[in-house]
């Protein structure tokens, strides 16, 4: 390997680089995962928010207020978790919140009597989590290889709760089942199987 | 010492925002302090001294390539130590083991004993300083490997690693030269 003083010499003479996108750079990969996904489900599944014409928009709100918050803590964790010397524990404690609260409905649900399982369409739900999940993934990690995580197993379980998250938040509309039961079936554990590729396979997708 | 830690802090802070502002000679003089910080922290956990300026240089190129994730608002120190940290658990994974650590100088390659029969101060001039160094305060000198990590001001591991490494080279000389 060539000497220090020379290797410093010759990064010192390229000048410090300069970044005016970064954010772009980070943001652009999370933004095209989004509208790949929106747009795939868009072009194969028809009657977008009919499922919700007899039941009203609450199940829709409470499966889009699970997924969306998913979709914006995630890259606010990832943001952090790329910049060394960061800290980003408070972020992953929001990240628990969703499904702590679905927790607590499933508990409410179970109180109050359990509603039909496993409901209509839920192989169209699986299979949209299990197609689009990987893509919103890959958005994800390309995003995260713009900056330099240094957790790279953390990094890779946001990077799939982000992945797992926009999958939910593109199919939600088309989806016609509803309680929580079916949410932690067909939704959290899909994601949280998204999640724990990402751990697994971090290392490798994110490493610098 | 204190007061000099905080004065490197302040100093790269300082060079970072100039370093902003255009000045290549300032980038050229953090540069050289991330260099001198990193080789002083990670000292005390590796042991060799190509192992370690390996470890130095590739935190210098991942601070170059990875400059924009330094907020400028914040403190150059938890970002450097950062990668830093990185960088040196990069390095053990690829080098497919834990730290070094060499307990008992029974198994040093070369019996201490073996050094009072030559030239020893013409060997050691063979070896890299760091390396000389540590064999002449643990064989020669008598310390402690604890007295002599304390005085080179490294880790016991590190300075243990460094005895190890320079009776290895030790042995090769003399087996290339035929000593007995």
């Amino acid at each position: 390997m060539t000497n220090t003083n020379d290797l410093i010499a010759a990064l010192a003479n390229q000048g410090a680089p300069v970044r005016t996108a970064g954010t772009a750079r980070f943001v652009l990969p999370l933004i095209a995962a989004i509208a790949v996904c929106a747009l795939a489900v868009g072009l194969v599944l028809d009657n977008a928010f009919s499922p919700y014409a007899q039941t009203g928009p609450a199940p829709l709100l409470v499966k889009w207020a699970f997924s969306i918050s998913l979709v914006i803590f995630a890259p606010l964790a990832l943001w952090l978790l790329g910049r060394p010397g960061r800290a980003a524990g408070w972020m992953l404690i929001a990240l628990a919140v969703p499904f702590g609260s679905v927790a607590a409905l499933f508990v409410i649900e179970l109180a109050m009597g359990s509603p039909s399982f496993p409901g209509k369409a839920w192989q169209t739900c699986l299979a949209a989590m299990v197609l689009l999940s990987p893509l919103a993934f890959a958005g994800a990690v390309v995003a995260m290889r713009h900056l330099a995580p240094t957790n790279l197993r953390r990094a890779g379980l946001v990077a799939g709760l982000f992945g797992g998250g926009v999958a939910m938040t593109a199919y939600a509309p088309f989806c016609p089942g509803s309680g929580m039961v079916y949410m932690i079936v067909f939704y959290c554990l899909p994601i949280i199987a998204m999640a724990a590729i990402g751990y697994l396979t971090g290392p490798r997708l994110l490493h610098w | 010492m204190h007061k000099i830690e905080e004065y490197k802090r302040n100093r790269l802070d300082l060079l970072i925002a100039r370093t902003r502002e255009g000045d290549k000679r300032a980038y050229g003089e953090f540069l050289a302090e991330v260099a001198i910080v990193v080789r002083k922290v990670l000292a005390r956990k590796i042991g060799g001294d190509g192992e370690l300026e390996d470890i130095v240089q590739e935190v210098l190129i991942a601070c170059h390539e990875k400059l924009h994730t330094l907020d400028p608002q914040r403190p150059v120190g938890p970002w450097l130590r950062a990668i830093a940290g990185y960088k040196l658990i990069d390095h053990w994974r690829k080098r497919g083991r834990s730290p070094l650590v060499i307990d008992d100088s029974a198994d040093l390659p070369v019996a201490a004993d073996d050094l009072a029969r030559h030239d020893v101060t013409a060997l050691l001039g063979e070896l890299p300083p760091a390396q000389a160094e540590a064999i002449r305060m643990t064989q020669i000198e008598g310390l402690t490997g604890q007295e002599a990590s304390e005085r080179a001001g490294i880790g016991l591991s590190a300075m243990k690693l460094r005895v190890h490494r320079g009776m290895n080279r030790l042995k090769t000389i003399a087996d290339e030269n035929k000593l007995p």
